[in-house]
């Protein structure tokens, strides 16, 4: 019998380029968590966020940071927030759990997403050829998160900094958002 | 060949000349010249032959409106047919030829349809090709089709690259004319966020064409201290090369940016963008187009607009003619002459419609006041004019100005209707704007150049401060209103010549008289009829023509007679810019699941389904169709074990209090009293009885479910149930996120699928079947710790699993299956065997749940729980949806074993004929079956349960087969599922 040890695989073989002063790469490592708000406990779950990451929920298209940088929480839609924290294990809900208690409902989202990091000077003109939104720091500043539609594929983006931006895709279809951004970086640089 | 029309100034770079190539000669031009004026540099006026007579034609503007000057650019697969010569940028290298020619520009032999003219009159198509019919696709047709076009198209794909992007901005300025550039400006200083584009090269608009003074010293000046602000001011962006050339609706506009068509290769980079801007305002100063007059062969090469006669001499440096006449109805025609006059061109006559004195002297010109012209003469070139006094003057080149028309396009891009404005003679823009629109400048019908700038920076202002900024007037610089006074004059009728409105489309005011006479007074039935103001131009220089010789044709007035309707896009844009990136595979994105690399590996054959490839089946070396490969996975499987990639299946996790009551009400069937550790299968039916989706939804925790859809509903289902949990039952504790990507699912099934499991299963988890029985599930971990989802379910009907694991671990843990199931034989099979295998157990899928049957129909009627109330449940209590003769799901086999089933073929009782009458159901999915050694079919047949072991024919008259059926259960395989409980 092999060694049936199972190998854990990135959606995009750690992928990293660099394009003059801009730079894409794969961000692996992390663990996503989506919290989900229960009926009547948004109280609840206010005070055990605080109290395990000394942050507030975010409203819907914001984001918090907690633990002193350790974890991330953006609102995605009314009743649900995502946690984004840097871990490498496969069990990402209980990390939450621990912190959270039953405040909230978990569903693991680490392995459903491709993360792509975009950064330097041509992000916000690469990201123009194929992201509908307005990312212009005054109407999309740091830390500021939504849900969008990128060349067909469901896209979450995430403003860090003044020209980084986070953005996740499908897992599944990883190789043709990674495609669609590097194009983009392409026809700018 | 020298430049032998090029005359001193203009905003040309003499330092830089260029070489191009027309028609397969080498000439000359400069930095900064058109085709257009580099041709006429190089004394080349004859550029072109029309559309229906192959008349030659010659350049007529110095912008987008041109109609003549149509030429293809570059070679090979490169080659862009009917480009305007007026709006492309010349560069190094260029290759351009003319077209619509048979033999050479020259002599062309189509030019014969001249001399039919007579025959070929307004709307000859309808009247000519009517008899005999069927002529029409044989004859006339393809005559039509090889006479027709202009230019052509390579043929071959596009080599280059097009992109699409996305632009937001405060307030969009549309056209850096002087209004424009005062718009800009004004709102640029506020702080608004401002894109100020144009489709020229050089912004400036009109000013680089005139010798206007502003602030005392020349306009180009002033336009170039603009821009340099403007380029200075971070929250603006100048977009040049940009053509806006739609408003949609909300402030949302279509531009296409020229990147690189000024240069010899696009070097990898997009070649066009087409730019979808998100505006809070819009400033439209597109400026306005002048129009010509209706007169005996005013076609003739040589024959040009006045303004763009002087903007080729202006801007470029060019003279047009040695020897020119100027044929007027108002003043702006003056400056022509007396413009070209300064440059030491030699005015030939000055011809104005309008009587009384002069505006103005022109040295050595014959002026005609209160005249008009009724003929020209030269067939290649215009070489005299025939005035009405009858005297003929010699020229080789006529300016003609009819008045101008303001660019009112995009204000009537959502319907709507321009104004009449009798003091400029011209539609100027209505009332209805579009949401955040303004106009301002010749565009609103202001033509005189002050007003353009008072106007420009009032708008400016306005956008500005709507939206709450602080915008100051910026200084109006100084200009004075030159004189522009029109009295309206469109049509010599003493012309005894075809005087020509669109030259484009070749129509004459005969040929709208003659559609008038024949009844075609609107004049929306006058454009199809006549094809006025059809094409690339969009009749830019012909339209108001066109509706001004209607208009007395038929005794009424323009605004009477009223206009046709804008729509976009204002000047064309390439196919290619709308397709922008979605070429071949990029069409749409294609979905892989975690163990792809693996099935590629295998050389799986792939399937499209939704937008994921699965695999279809894993042909082995050998065999050579892929029935040997599926019958192969599937008599392994049944034999042994196989395995299959499942992760497609939408996944959804439900958590919530409320979760159980939740998906009691969105299933037909009962889930509220399902155990934990436990999965069944649900129905759900849409709220009009029919069934929606099916799949297995599996409880982990008191209050976590997590449910399985078909591959193809994964996105609906979800959808629904967001709109069930949101808008129907919003007070209830429930939460849904897909889960489908989060894990990679593969099926285990076979006699060996237990033993096979139990290898990677870690020792702590007992899976017998004590333990974990059928339809049962549980979390788990496998290969040493990594956790995993275990449910034991079956669409083949043989023992089986799915597992699921983190899609990290999908490859690693197809791997592990593989080498587990070494031992076993184990094969992985593809979504034929599998749809083999669920045809054997006469399980419904896609085609059976079809949006047309009811849980009835398929057999599954009583499932559809009475003791609580869900979705669909009233309406599939419907009479019509419970006849006694209703479909119902049965098996159908050959009487003759050897046959082939057909799915689609209709099921008709023996001895009938096939109709619609005697039309009893229809076959939905047939496999050959390997278990079985036969054809077997699934399908719906009226009172089906009933007729078991009853002979019908499965007719199929699309490919001519009829066969006889014998009715049998669906369930061809292991009818007491047994295996499945092994």
């Amino acid at each position: 019998m092999p060694d049936m040890t199972l190998k854990p695989k990135t959606p995009l073989n750690g992928y990293s380029e660099t394009f003059g002063a801009t730079v894409l790469e794969e961000i692996a490592g992390m663990g996503l968590v989506s919290i989900a708000t229960p009926r009547g406990g948004v109280d609840a779950l206010q005070g055990a966020v605080q109290s395990a990451y000394g942050c507030a929920l975010p409203p819907t298209g914001s984001s918090t940071i907690g633990n002193d940088g350790a974890i991330r929480l953006m609102g995605l839609q009314p009743g649900q927030v995502f946690a984004l924290f840097a871990y490498d294990g496969d069990t990402a809900v209980t990390e939450i759990e621990k912190a959270l208690g039953d405040n909230g409902y978990y569903t693991d989202q680490s392995d459903s997403w491709a993360m792509l990091h975009l950064s330097g000077s041509a992000a916000i003109d690469a990201l123009a050829r194929i992201c509908p939104l307005d990312l212009d720091a005054s109407v999309f500043p740091d830390g500021t998160v939504a849900r969008t539609v990128m060349e067909h594929m469901g896209v979450i983006v995430l403003r860090e900094g003044t020209d980084g931006f986070l953005l996740m895709a499908a897992r599944s279809s990883a190789a043709n958002f990674l495609h669609a951004v590097e194009q983009s970086v392409r026809n700018v640089t | 060949m020298s430049q032998r029309m090029r005359i001193n100034g203009g905003i040309v770079d003499r330092s830089k000349p260029l070489s191009f190539e027309f028609d397969g000669k080498q000439l000359q031009g400069f930095a900064g010249d058109t085709l257009a004026s580099a041709l006429l540099a190089n004394d080349i006026r004859f550029v072109g032959r029309s559309f229906k007579y192959h008349r030659p034609r010659g350049i007529f503007t110095a912008g987008p409106e041109e109609p003549n000057a149509l030429v293809q650019l570059r070679r090979g697969p490169y080659q862009e047919p009917n480009t305007r010569a007026t709006v492309a940028e010349l560069y190094d290298g260029l290759h351009a030829a003319s077209q619509n020619y048979r033999g050479s520009l020259n002599f062309d032999l189509m030019a014969v349809n001249d001399l039919f003219a007579p025959f070929l009159s307004a709307g000859f198509y309808y009247k000519t090709f009517m008899w005999p019919q069927a002529f029409w696709e044989k004859v006339y047709e393809p005559a039509i089709r090889a006479s027709a076009g202009l230019g052509r198209l390579s043929g071959k794909d596009d080599p280059d690259i097009y992109d699409k992007g996305f632009l937001h901005c405060d307030i969009l300025v549309i056209g850096a004319g002087p209004a424009g550039l005062m718009a800009a400006l004004t709102a640029g200083r506020s702080g608004a966020r401002v894109i100020l584009a144009d489709e020229d090269f050089a912004p400036g608009g009109r000013l680089n064409a005139e010798t206007h003074e502003i602030n005392g010293g020349d306009a180009q000046g002033w336009t170039a201290s603009v821009l340099s602000e403007l380029k200075s001011l971070p929250n603006v962006r100048l977009m040049k090369r940009t053509t806006v050339y739609g408003a949609y609706d909300h402030g949302v506009y279509g531009a296409l940016e020229k990147s690189t068509d000024h240069l010899p290769m696009s070097g990898g980079k997009p070649r066009q963008i087409l730019w979808r801007i998100y505006s809070k305002r819009a400033v439209l100063c597109a400026g306005a187009t002048e129009r010509s007059i209706a007169f005996g062969n005013n076609d003739r090469p040589g024959v040009m607009l006045a303004g763009a006669v002087r903007a080729y001499a202006n801007r470029w440096g060019v003279a047009p003619g040695r020897n020119v006449a100027i044929f007027t109805n108002n003043d702006d025609g003056w400056r022509t002459a007396t413009d070209l006059a300064a440059k030491g061109v030699s005015i030939a006559a000055v011809i104005d419609t309008r009587s009384g004195a002069a505006p103005a002297d022109v040295a050595g010109a014959t002026i005609a006041m209160g005249a008009s012209i009724v003929d020209t003469k030269g067939r290649k070139g215009i070489s005299a004019v025939t005035l009405s006094n009858g005297t003929t003057v010699p020229v080789d080149c006529l300016a003609v100005s009819g008045g101008w028309s303001p660019n009112v396009h995009l204000t009537c891009h959502q319907r709507g209707r321009p104004d009449w404005a009798d003091e400029i003679a011209a539609f100027v823009p209505g009332k209805d704007l579009p949401v955040g629109m303004s106009v301002a400048g010749a565009a609103k019908g202001a033509l005189t150049l002050a007003a353009c700038l008072q106007e420009g920076a009032k708008a400016g202002a306005q956008a500005a401060q709507d939206l709450g900024l602080t915008a100051s007037m910026a200084e109006i610089p100084e200009a004075s209103d030159e004189a522009s006074a029109i009295t309206p004059f469109w049509h010599v009728t003493e012309s005894k010549g075809r005087a020509w409105i669109d030259l484009q489309n070749d129509v004459t005011a005969k040929d709208v008289q003659l559609a008038k006479r024949e009844g075609y007074r609107s004049v929306e039935l006058l454009k199809r009829y006549t094809t006025l103001g059809m094409a690339t131009d969009q009749g830019k220089t012909a339209n108001v023509l066109g509706l001004a010789v209607l208009a007395e044709a038929s005794g009424k007035s323009i605004p009477e007679t009223g206009t046709t309707i804008f729509r976009p896009p204002y000047t064309p844009v390439p196919i290619a810019a709308f397709a922008g990136r979605s070429r071949g595979k990029d069409f749409r994105p294609t979905r892989l699941t975690p163990g792809h690399e693996w099935a590629a590996e295998q050389g799986a054959v792939f399937v499209e389904a939704g937008m994921w490839l699965r695999g279809q089946w894993f042909p082995k070396p050998g065999e050579t169709h892929w029935r040997e490969s599926v019958d192969r996975e599937v008599l392994a499987t049944r034999k042994s074990v196989g395995i299959c990639d499942v992760t497609t299946l939408g996944k959804i996790d439900v958590q919530g209090r409320d979760a159980a009551e939740f998906l009691n009400k969105v299933y037909a069937n009962g889930f509220a009293k399902l155990p934990v550790g436990k999965v069944r299968y649900g129905l759900m039916l849409r709220e009009d009885g029919m069934v929606m989706d099916d799949g297995t939804t599996a409880r982990l925790s008191e209050n976590h479910f997590v449910m399985t859809t078909t591959t193809a509903n994964a996105v609906g289902v979800f959808r629904h149930m967001e709109f069930c949990r949101q808008c129907l039952w919003p007070d209830l504790d429930v939460h849904l996120i897909s889960a489908t990507e989060q894990f990679a699912q593969y099926a285990v099934a076979g006699p060996n699928a237990r033993k096979l499991l139990q290898k990677i299963v870690d020792p702590e988890f007992d899976i017998s079947n004590d333990a974990f029985p059928f339809m049962g599930c549980g979390e788990i971990t496998v290969c040493g710790g990594t956790p995993a989802r275990l449910f034991r379910i079956s669409f083949s009907g043989e023992l089986a699993y799915e597992i699921a694991v983190p899609s990290r671990y999908g490859d690693g843990l197809i791997r592990a299956l593989m080498a587990a199931g070494e031992e076993f034989d184990a094969v992985p099979y593809g979504t034929e065997a599998l749809s083999v295998m669920r045809i054997e157990k006469g399980h419904p899928a896609g085609n059976e749940l079809n949006g047309q049957t009811t849980a009835r129909d398929m057999g599954m009627g009583r499932m559809v729980s009475k003791k609580k109330d869900s979705i669909g449940s009233i309406l599939s209590e419907r009479p019509e949806l419970n006849r006694e003769d209703g479909l119902a799901l049965v098996g159908f086999r050959p009487v003759d074993r050897a046959r082939q089933l057909k799915s689609g073929a209709h099921f008709i009782p023996k001895g009938k004929t096939p109709s619609l009458e005697n039309d009893e159901g229809w076959m939905t999915s047939v496999a050959y079956s390997p278990t079985l050694g036969h054809s077997i079919g699934l399908g719906f047949i009226k009172r089906g349960s009933d007729r078991l072991g009853e002979t019908i024919v499965a007719a199929d008259p699309i490919r001519g087969e009829s066969i006889e059926v014998e009715i049998v259960s669906p369930h061809f395989f292991d009818p007491e599922g047994e295996r499945v409980r092994a």
